[in-house]
């Protein structure tokens, strides 16, 4: 007989102050009782004066000794009080499958999962019946698969559905969680259990933290034969944009040097190839430069394959180099040839201003100083148009102004700076007040962009006619315009192909926090943090995720699987290995229930022989004034 | 206790159709709601008389002088407008249950006198413990009831009682008799019988109204017990047990026995109230049904 949830001592303990506080409370209760009273005269006149010639300390012995059994009962139930050995309760236990990604390596015939599961149901089948054992499954992320179970059936199955993950093990998280299962259980702890290889990451720290004692390791065997791609980047070569830059960086996970060669296939064709040696437990990056301004897959395979082949073949989707259409109707096309034919990824197509149609144009219009029988459907440029046929209300006609000055806080008057310009001739317009008045005079704005689900820009004057045709505001007033309407044809992309797991990626140092987007590949949203300039996201399963940021997309193509850094050296005083458990819980038993029912009709049963009555007597009986409270005269 | 109007609005709407009754006939000047048998200056015939030197020739009955050729003077019956005198406890004792018995007489108190404010009667409050306070009268409808709530809440329980030294100083400053009405929880540890067959005697009709409070007549507490009288804070220290309690509820009945005999011997009328009564109850109910008011 024992107690499960206090020690002898803290028992008596917790008895004894219960006890004494009683009998206290008792012996006040029964005290002298001083009492203010209208009159004496009843209290002395009755026949037979109740005065008490001798006063007894203890009244009701019974109902004291009645009390004192009944909480002794209920504190016995509370200290959950059990017939047998302490050994003999049932325990809980926690197994911990490693299910990281190096799981599926292959070991002989079979792979590391299969023969980590085999030894998983071996414990299982060696723990008592009574006992409960939780399942958790153990990657990056630590996911209990059960709860305490003991039908051993349901682990079993629980058992055989594990597959490996994409992430590496994260052994100090499941053990943490292990321990804090096994402290809000309402059973005996029993051991934590792991079985698996021990392959950790660099940034475990098993060997500062203390390991339970209760851990048991189920090891099992695994070869390091292994040369896997850790990681892919592929980006646009900063001097020609057609140009793809890949890096790509080899480990050898193995004791030996290998001779490895990767190759490289782009959209099924084969792109590039290259051999290379690694020595022993290092890494290798191997460069390559790949031009093509189309978008497809690009594929890298690791040959020769090996045991762990999901790390031998990557796959990265490339996309296409972004352009823009632009199609001039002018019948002077040298005015804007040279500006817009000097922006790149633009291509500019010329047509006279009879050769307009509204539906014809895919991508961006300029529509020079003549007025279209229908609007364009897309984004437009309107150069000096004609009177009436103007998108934004013309104030006046003015000759022979001074330009006055740039608008100063929008994007699209970056860098615009002039000196004593004078227009010749020039609209001014009745500008919205949600409209950028990019370039003013004194009389009010002569270029105006709005925007709205067609964007469009109007000058009132031709920049080809006027003086800042010779003025270096010009290219990049159109190049701010392009961006503004067309910022695709700006944004730098980088693809890499990487593991699932915890990213983490460099901001450019004018990259707004509130313009960053973390998206997967059906456009939800990744949670992220930053830290400085650094960016975090999480991905627990292989796929794609996009980061944009301003002008720079990167692509994240977690496809390769997270490998392991090192083994993880068991301790010398871990027990390994199957244990031999005693089929003894059946001799423990529950008894809390029975006593707290018997402590509950103690207290019934004093209440109903003591404490009834003294409250009846206490409390203002209500029956008595209807039956003598009210005395007629006659 | 409890904040607001000593009476609701409800409740006085409903005390408006009761009246005040008396039994016994007094003399005093015209006014109220009950018959008097003394002649006066009344509408309703009495009796005749000879007619004396000095008479009112107006009230001669000239019929019966040219029948009998005799002077008779026809007399008719006085309506009183004698006071309402009401003597209210403002003793220790009636502190009980925290002032809860002593709230209880004030409304009560104060119910009465506003069924007397209704019917035109002149009311005379007087407190008093061991002797007389300064009163307050009213009359002249139910618009004068305010001072008489404002001068109720102002009372205080305090003193003790001294029934003999209160009842001389009644008769010597009110000679006129009439109806007197006392609430009062009896609770003198002099006798207080003798002095109520005083008032009896000097012609008073007495109306008892006895407030107890539950624990006054049976006291919930057990053990032993260090009690103190309330007023003269004599103290007593005793055992208490079932038993025991069974014989002090039946001194207390049979002391209210007791005042019930003196009022119903001189033609009053005696009403024990207990304090766990709504008031409401009372007054449509013990006081209705012993006919102080209907």
């Amino acid at each position: 007989m024992y107690f499960l949830n206090l020690s002898l001592a803290q028992f008596l303990a917790l008895f004894g102050a219960i006890s004494v506080t009683m009998v206290l409370l008792y012996l006040l209760g029964r005290s002298r009782r001083k009492q203010v009273v209208a009159t004496l005269r009843f209290w002395t006149v009755a026949e037979q004066p109740p005065v008490a010639h001798k006063r007894k300390r203890i009244q009701q012995p019974l109902s004291l000794i009645l009390q004192l059994i009944s909480l002794l009962l209920l504190l016995l139930a509370i200290a959950q009080l059990r017939l047998g050995m302490p050994l003999a309760t049932p325990r809980d236990h926690v197994l911990i499958l490693d299910t990281s990604a190096w799981m599926s390596a292959a070991s002989g015939n079979r792979t590391l999962m299969d023969e980590a599961r085999e030894k998983a149901l071996a414990y299982v089948r060696t723990v008592p019946a009574s006992d409960h054992v939780m399942l958790v499954l153990a990657d990056a992320l630590t996911t209990p698969a059960t709860a305490f179970e003991s039908n051993r059936s349901k682990l079993e199955q629980a058992i055989a559905q594990s597959t490996p993950g994409a992430t590496a093990l994260n052994l100090d998280q499941a053990l943490a969680f292990a321990r804090q299962e096994q402290a809000l259980g309402s059973g005996r702890p029993g051991e934590i259990v792991y079985v698996g290889p021990g392959r950790i990451t660099a940034e475990s720290r098993l060997t500062a933290a203390p390991l339970p004692k209760n851990l048991r390791v189920l090891e099992t065997a695994d070869s390091t034969d292994n040369c896997g791609l850790r990681k892919i980047g592929v980006r646009r070569s900063a001097a020609d944009p057609e140009v793809w830059d890949i890096y790509a960086s080899v480990r050898n996970y193995s004791a030996v040097p290998k001779v490895l060669t990767l190759a490289l296939r782009f959209g099924g064709a084969p792109a590039g190839a290259r051999r290379f040696a690694v020595p022993p437990g290092s890494e290798r990056e191997i460069a390559f430069a790949w031009r093509t301004r189309a978008g497809g897959l690009l594929e890298a395979n690791l040959i020769p394959h090996d045991r762990f082949s999901a790390d031998d073949h990557a796959v990265l989707d490339l996309p296409p180099l972004p352009s823009l259409n632009l199609t001039v109707y002018s019948n002077e096309p040298d005015l804007l040839g040279p500006t817009v034919t000097a922006i790149p990824r633009v291509h500019a197509t010329f047509r006279r201003v009879e050769e307009y149609r509204a539906d014809a144009a895919n991508g961006l219009v300029i529509l020079d100083r003549f007025r279209p029988p229908q609007p364009p459907k897309g984004d437009a440029i309107w150069i000096d148009p004609p009177p009436g046929a103007s998108p934004i209300p013309v104030r006046a006609r003015l000759e022979a102004v001074p330009f006055d000055h740039w608008c100063a806080d929008n994007a699209l008057c970056a860098g615009l700076r002039t000196r004593d310009l004078r227009l010749a001739s020039t609209y001014v317009f009745e500008s919205a007040p949600d409209d950028v008045k990019i370039g003013q005079v004194q009389q009010g704005p002569v270029i105006v962009a709005r925007a709205g689900k067609n964007k469009t820009v109007v000058f009132g004057f031709h920049p080809g006619l006027s003086d800042l045709r010779y003025e270096l505001a010009t290219p990049l007033l159109f190049g701010n315009i392009l961006r503004w309407m067309a910022p695709e044809l700006f944004r730098r992309s980088a693809v890499a192909a990487g593991s699932a797991g915890t990213v983490t990626m460099q901001l450019d140092p004018d990259t707004r926090l509130e313009d960053v987007r973390v998206l997967q590949q059906d456009g939800a949203s990744v949670p992220f943090t930053t830290r400085g300039r650094a960016l975090r996201f999480f991905s627990g399963t292989p796929g794609t995720v996009r980061v944009l940021a301003a002008e720079r997309e990167t692509v994240y193509s977690l496809t390769l699987p997270e490998l392991w850094d090192s083994k993880w050296d068991v301790p010398a005083g871990t027990r390994r290995g199957l244990p031999a458990f005693r089929e003894t819980a059946a001799l423990s038993r529950d008894l809390w229930q029975v006593l707290a029912l018997l402590g509950g009709l103690g207290l019934l049963m004093e209440w109903l022989l003591f404490g009834r009555a003294e409250g009846r007597a206490r409390r203002l009986p209500a029956a008595i004034p209807r039956r003598t409270g009210v005395r007629k005269a006659s | 206790m409890p904040s607001g109007p000593l009476l609701e609005r409800q409740f006085l709407e409903k005390l408006e159709r009761l009246t005040i009754h008396w039994q016994k006939s007094f003399n005093g000047l015209v006014g109220g709601h009950n018959t008097s048998r003394f002649a006066g200056g009344g509408q309703e015939f009495l009796d005749h008389r000879h007619f004396h030197h000095g008479d009112d020739l107006r009230a001669v009955n000239w019929r019966a002088y040219l029948r009998l050729e005799k002077l008779f003077l026809k007399m008719f019956q006085v309506e009183p407008r004698v006071p309402v005198r009401m003597l209210f406890d403002t003793s220790e004792s009636m502190n009980s249950e925290g002032g809860f018995k002593f709230h209880y007489a004030r409304k009560l108190a104060a119910a009465l006198c506003y069924v007397g404010l209704v019917r035109l009667d002149t009311i005379k409050l007087q407190p008093f413990s061991s002797r007389l306070g300064e009163g307050i009268q009213c009359g002249g409808g139910r618009h004068r009831f305010s001072p008489v709530t404002e001068y109720l809440n102002e009372l205080q329980a305090k003193g003790r009682t001294d029934f003999h030294e209160v009842v001389r100083q009644f008769i010597s400053t009110h000679p006129q008799r009439g109806l007197l009405i006392i609430v009062s929880d009896f609770l003198d540890d002099s006798d207080c019988e003798r002095p109520l067959q005083y008032l009896a005697d000097f012609g008073h009709e007495l109306l008892l109204a006895q407030v107890w409070s539950e624990e006054d007549r049976t006291p919930p507490w057990t053990g032993d017990l260090d009690l103190v009288d309330a007023e003269t804070e004599t103290r007593l220290r005793l055992q208490f047990d079932e038993s025991a309690r069974g014989q002090y509820t039946r001194a207390f009945d049979a002391y209210a026995g007791g005042l019930q005999q003196i009022a119903v011997r001189n033609g009053g009328r005696y009403v024990g109230i207990s304090t766990a009564m709504p008031i409401e109850d009372v007054i449509f109910g013990a006081l209705v049904r012993s006919r102080v008011i209907a």
